[in-house]
């Protein structure tokens, strides 16, 4: 039968909560969008073509990233082992082990609006289109932690994540193959940014709408099943 | 009288290798079952097919009387504990939050972590991080968050392997109380002395199999019967039959003031696995 107890979830939270006030690594990383953004402000860099770049670099560093680092850790110290033993159900662990990387995303991406100038352009659907990335790059980052061995090997195999999820929309100026530049037009931070700008010029963003919810499900559902394979040796 | 756990024809292969070839037992209720076994004889793998951590190649496992993947469901997973050799704990917290947060993922009165604690001589550790603690006390936290919660069955793979004497001890005693309490316990290990301290009957694996299943006591009988070394003042040792002839002769040797120490000499569970296998345990 499944079982939903907010109070595992809190728990898991808090112990994360406690974890992360002394996991310098995990610290660092957060900052690192912040500085980014910190820097885009003073270039002025907050209504040009990098003007989402501050909010997508936070999505990724501070959502797929952390997010990443403390699942792999959570399996190099097989710790993980201990919480998929327990009562607490894979919704209980997945929803507990992204709550506080995704409050984390959020305290990032607010401070990362100030810092670098970003004009909001409509909060009620903005939010919405954030609650997306953050399901989305929590998701990956849950996958990418899952399918490391060790928290060093989540910075290897997110290298790719990052270039692809959050700096391809740069290079795609460069690129001539319309197959590849569509592709690119479909990852979230693309979608993310067209909206908002849409946004900003007062145009329908609900097809990037439906986009961003195709790839939040399609990430949860990947992230439940290598999960669940995972629970087993 | 109930079984709880109930294994009938359980193969476990990985790839060519069999860990497991066609093991039969039950666990009943209220027992400690001890599985005594080298390393590599398919003691950790039978753990984690027992706690659905494993999927068996073949045959039937029952616990709690229903089909072990069933055990994956939480209500059923609060029934049991666990002590695996790669129990890992979070080093940046301390005892006492690694232990609340198991506490609350069980639905565990916080007031019962003093109670694990006690039983695993850990009182006054409660505020040390972790990470600052030896591989012993580490081990001694993990034991206590397997029995936090009181478990209907506990799983406990090698729960002494790092510890010193005295704790060892500390620790059998809390194992005992337990299962006084009412909890079935289930252990693995390679140290005879514990298993004979603790278990009501035990199994020699050896290459996935099992050898013997039996109570300590008849497996120490079973090869041939126990004499009697008698030490005599002379430093001279005779060895006596456990008979009338034997018990006049014992006399005579008190009457005399001639008896330094009497020792039995049965076989322990050490020698009768060398015997049964070839091997040591270690």
């Amino acid at each position: 039968m499944m079982t939903f107890s907010m109070k595992r979830v809190n728990a898991i939270f808090m112990k994360d909560w406690k974890d992360l006030q002394r996991n310098g690594y995990v610290l660092i990383t957060l900052a690192l969008p912040l500085f980014f953004a910190a820097w885009l402000g003073r270039i002025g860099a907050g209504e040009g073509p990098l003007a989402a770049m501050p909010i997508t670099f936070a999505l990724v560093i501070a959502g797929a990233f952390v997010q990443a680092a403390m699942v792999a850790e959570e399996k190099e110290k097989n710790t993980l082992r201990g919480l998929l033993l327990s009562p607490a159900s894979t919704m209980e662990i997945l929803i507990g082990k992204s709550l506080l990387s995704g409050v984390m995303t959020l305290v990032v991406i607010i401070g990362s609006i100030f810092l670098a100038d970003f004009r909001v352009p409509s909060l009620p659907l903005f939010t919405v289109s954030i609650v997306l990335g953050l399901v989305i790059f929590l998701a990956i980052g849950t996958l990418l932690g899952l399918l490391s061995r060790t928290v060093m090997e989540t910075s290897i195999l997110g290298m790719p994540v990052m270039f692809i999820f959050g700096m391809a929309g740069m290079f795609k100026e460069m690129i001539s193959n319309e197959t590849v530049v569509t592709a690119i037009n479909y990852l979230p931070s693309e979608q993310l940014a067209t909206m908002w700008a849409g946004m900003e010029s007062g145009e329908s963003v609900g097809g990037n709408l439906l986009v961003l919810a195709a790839w939040a499900a399609a990430a949860v559902v990947l992230t439940v099943v290598v999960y669940k394979k995972r629970r087993m040796d | 009288m109930e079984n709880i756990i109930e294994v009938r024809s359980l193969v476990k292969s990985f790839g060519n290798k069999s860990a497991l070839k066609d093991v039969d037992f039950s666990v009943r209720k209220g027992e400690t079952i001890g599985f005594l076994g080298p390393s590599g004889s398919g003691k950790t793998t039978t753990i984690k097919i027992l706690t659905a951590q494993l999927a068996p190649t073949a045959g039937e496992v029952r616990v709690f009387g229903e089909p072990v993947h069933l055990l994956k469901d939480p209500a059923r997973m609060k029934r049991i504990g666990i002590l695996t050799d790669n129990s890992g704990l979070y080093d940046r917290l301390t005892v006492a939050d690694n232990l609340r947060l198991f506490a609350d993922l069980y639905g565990t009165d916080r007031g019962e972590i003093r109670e694990a604690l006690e039983m695993v001589n850990l009182i006054g550790e409660e505020k040390t991080p972790v990470q600052k603690l030896s591989k012993g006390m580490k081990q001694r936290v993990t034991l206590a968050r397997a029995v936090l919660h009181k478990p209907d069955l506990l799983f406990l793979d090698e729960p002494t392997s790092a510890l010193d004497p005295a704790n060892t001890r500390h620790i059998h005693g809390g194992l005992k109380a337990l299962n006084r309490a009412g909890t079935t316990i289930f252990l693995t290990t390679h140290d005879m002395e514990e298993a004979e301290s603790l278990c009501d009957r035990v199994a020699f694996l050896h290459d996935g199999e099992i050898r013997l299943f039996d109570t300590p006591r008849n497996l120490r009988t079973m090869q041939g019967r126990p004499t009697i070394s008698v030490l005599l003042k002379n430093q001279q040792t005779v060895t006596i039959e456990p008979d009338a002839k034997g018990a006049a002769a014992i006399a005579g040797f008190m009457e005399r003031g001639e008896l330094v120490t009497i020792h039995s000499n049965e076989p322990s569970l050490g020698d009768l696995f060398v015997q049964m296998t070839g091997r040591n345990l270690a």
